[in-house]
């Protein structure tokens, strides 16, 4: 029953995602084509084949998740489609390939499920790392970082033919850590929750215990200095941060975490000109309209312009802002579907998160309720991050919207997510 | 295209969009309040004092949150030397039943491994407070 109201669902998203196609042949003058059909055949094949996997491999797996991608990714890629209609074809691509590879992660973990992952802790801390620094790697090397607007969040890689596939690795460092966070706490969590002093109100677990968060301030410290990149930096950091609070129950954890994001946050502020400039443009984006306060204000005009139901698609100016396809979609939503259509989007997202840690809660298996509650935080911490910086409630991040900025990889690793989340809730109560 | 009709398919693609949140509504709706055939019967009913000392043999029927613990104050009276004033919650919880350990000294223990985190229960766990087992039916 469960798996024919997914069914259902998932139709509707697909058209949801035919409609805003057709939209912008309407706007655009050229009427209905091919387009919009060929939008409609890849969501329901993209979304398909999970739902058959799902069907034969986790047939009792929470019904929403992926309807809730789905919807998402409909209205996440009608934006990018009316900003650029070429991103918007090649984003198609990558939505037939990220759910090919959600169906592939479902296959592999037929057996066991995710309790297959638990031995390979290690492995999934050096990639989880490894991933996180391949940016790092010198320019003149076939596979090697790539550098964009100021931060080393790409890899290029050379292909036959002079050709270059370029990825964020960041995107599945975010994965390989929360399955390395859920093994390591299912292990040690009786003893990070062992407090036996107070300091104050607050039980303080011992010092050896606080290891994992100071390593983890440390790699986004590097993070932060090297690739320049603040939202991959703060994402991993509140990872750790996190899943170590939801396994243990201790607030010491959190004080500790928020006291380094502190203290890193003030040292970066004086150090770091890039970080000077999105406090700057966050604090006051109009001081310097013209330049660093320039892609903020730009996002404040849509999201002002977008009033209640919005420009219509294809009827606003969304490519004024800078990156309105990756960081700043949620503003071009916002504008061109107005406060109703960004309403209906941060439902989606409450739904999606509420889902996640529904599913770690009736999970008994310590390892499976970790990682459910791992990703899901990481999940619902970069789409809060994104979104609190484009309406100007915290500094822009630079780190994509779950499903809906434009980007194969981005989601790739989010429908990759899902498909462990899936998994994890299908038989959740062994 | 005219303005009008561009407006009127702006306003569709919005019905549309909340055509789609009304249905996961309405479907979450009848997953939850649907009585669920396979799993009601499986539901936890009353916890039965299997072994204890003094108490054995007594029942307690689970219904919402309740703290069980040596105080005369707990809701639950457990006669244990080895058992914490206030020891454990046990009770309905978004449609679960939900044992959720109250930093006890000597812990609690579902079907013999201590839990820290709430968890959920079933016909047939067993409960391990200090020396006391009860049994979940």
């Amino acid at each position: 029953m469960t798996r024919s109201a997914e069914a259902a669902l998932l139709v509707t998203a697909s058209v949801v995602a035919a409609f805003g196609t057709a939209l912008i042949g309407f706007t655009r003058g050229v009427g209905l084509d091919a387009q919009v059909a060929l939008t409609f055949i890849v969501f329901v094949s993209s979304f398909g084949s999970v739902h058959l996997a799902l069907r034969r491999w986790a047939p009792s797996a929470n019904p929403y998740l992926f309807p809730l991608a789905a919807f998402l990714t409909a209205v996440g890629i009608t934006e990018v489609y009316r900003i650029n209609p070429s991103l918007g074809g090649v984003q198609r691509w990558s939505l037939l390939l990220a759910g090919l590879t959600a169906s592939a992660v479902l296959f592999l973990l037929r057996g066991d499920g995710v309790a297959a992952l638990r031995r390979y802790r290690f492995l999934f801390l050096t990639a989880g790392v490894a991933l996180l620094l391949l940016p790092l790697l010198p320019d003149t090397w076939p596979i090697h970082g790539i550098e964009a607007n100021g931060s080393r969040l790409w890899v290029g890689m050379d292909i036959p033919g002079g050709r270059e596939l370029s990825f964020q690795p960041g995107e599945l460092a975010k994965i390989a850590l929360a399955v390395f966070l859920a093994s390591y706490l299912a292990d040690h969590h009786l003893a990070m929750g062992t407090t036996r002093r107070k300091i104050g109100r607050l039980d303080v677990p011992p010092l050896g215990q606080f290891g994992p968060i100071l390593l983890a301030a440390g790699a986004a410290f590097a993070v932060l200095v090297y690739q320049r990149d603040l939202g991959a930096s703060l994402l991993v950091f509140a990872l750790f941060v996190g899943a170590i609070y939801l396994a243990t129950g201790k607030l010491a954890y959190l004080v500790v975490g928020g006291g380094l994001v502190a203290i890193g946050g003030i040292v970066s502020y004086q150090m770091f000109d890039h970080v000077q400039r999105r406090v700057s443009a966050w604090l006051d984006p109009f001081a310097d309209f013209s330049d660093t306060g320039y892609q903020v204000a730009q996002g404040l005009f849509a999201l002002g312009s977008g009033s209640l139901t919005g420009s219509g698609v294809g009827l606003g100016r969304p490519d004024l802002i800078p990156a309105a396809a990756t960081d700043f979609i949620f503003a071009a939503v916002a504008e061109e579907m107005g406060l109703a259509g960004a309403i209906a989007v941060i439902a989606a997202y409450a739904l999606l998160v509420a889902a996640g840690f529904g599913i770690a809660l009736h999970t008994r298996d310590l390892f499976r309720k970790f990682l459910a509650a791992s990703l899901t935080l990481v999940f619902a911490v970069q789409s809060l991050l994104i979104m609190a910086g484009v309406l100007r409630l915290f500094p822009i991040t630079g780190i994509t919207l779950p499903f809906m900025s434009y980007g194969g990889t981005s989601l790739l690793a989010n429908m990759t997510l899902l498909a462990l989340l899936a998994r994890i809730s299908h038989g959740a109560r062994t | 295209m005219p303005a009008l009709f561009l407006n009127l398919l702006k306003l569709i693609f919005l019905a549309l969009i909340y055509l789609f949140l009304w249905q996961v509504a309405r479907s979450i709706g009848r997953h939850v309040g649907a009585p669920q055939a396979g799993r009601s019967s499986k539901r936890a009913g009353e916890m039965v004092v299997v072994r204890s000392d003094s108490i054995a043999g007594q029942r307690f029927s689970i219904g919402a949150p309740a703290v069980m613990g040596r105080s005369e104050e707990a809701d639950i009276v457990i006669d244990d030397p080895y058992a914490s004033d206030f020891h454990v919650r046990v009770g309905v919880q978004d449609g679960a039943v939900l044992a959720s350990d109250l930093g006890s000294t000597n812990g609690t223990y579902v079907n013999g491994r201590r839990v820290t985190v709430p968890t959920p229960l079933i016909k047939g766990d067993s409960i391990q407070i200090g020396k006391t087992i009860l049994e979940v039916r």
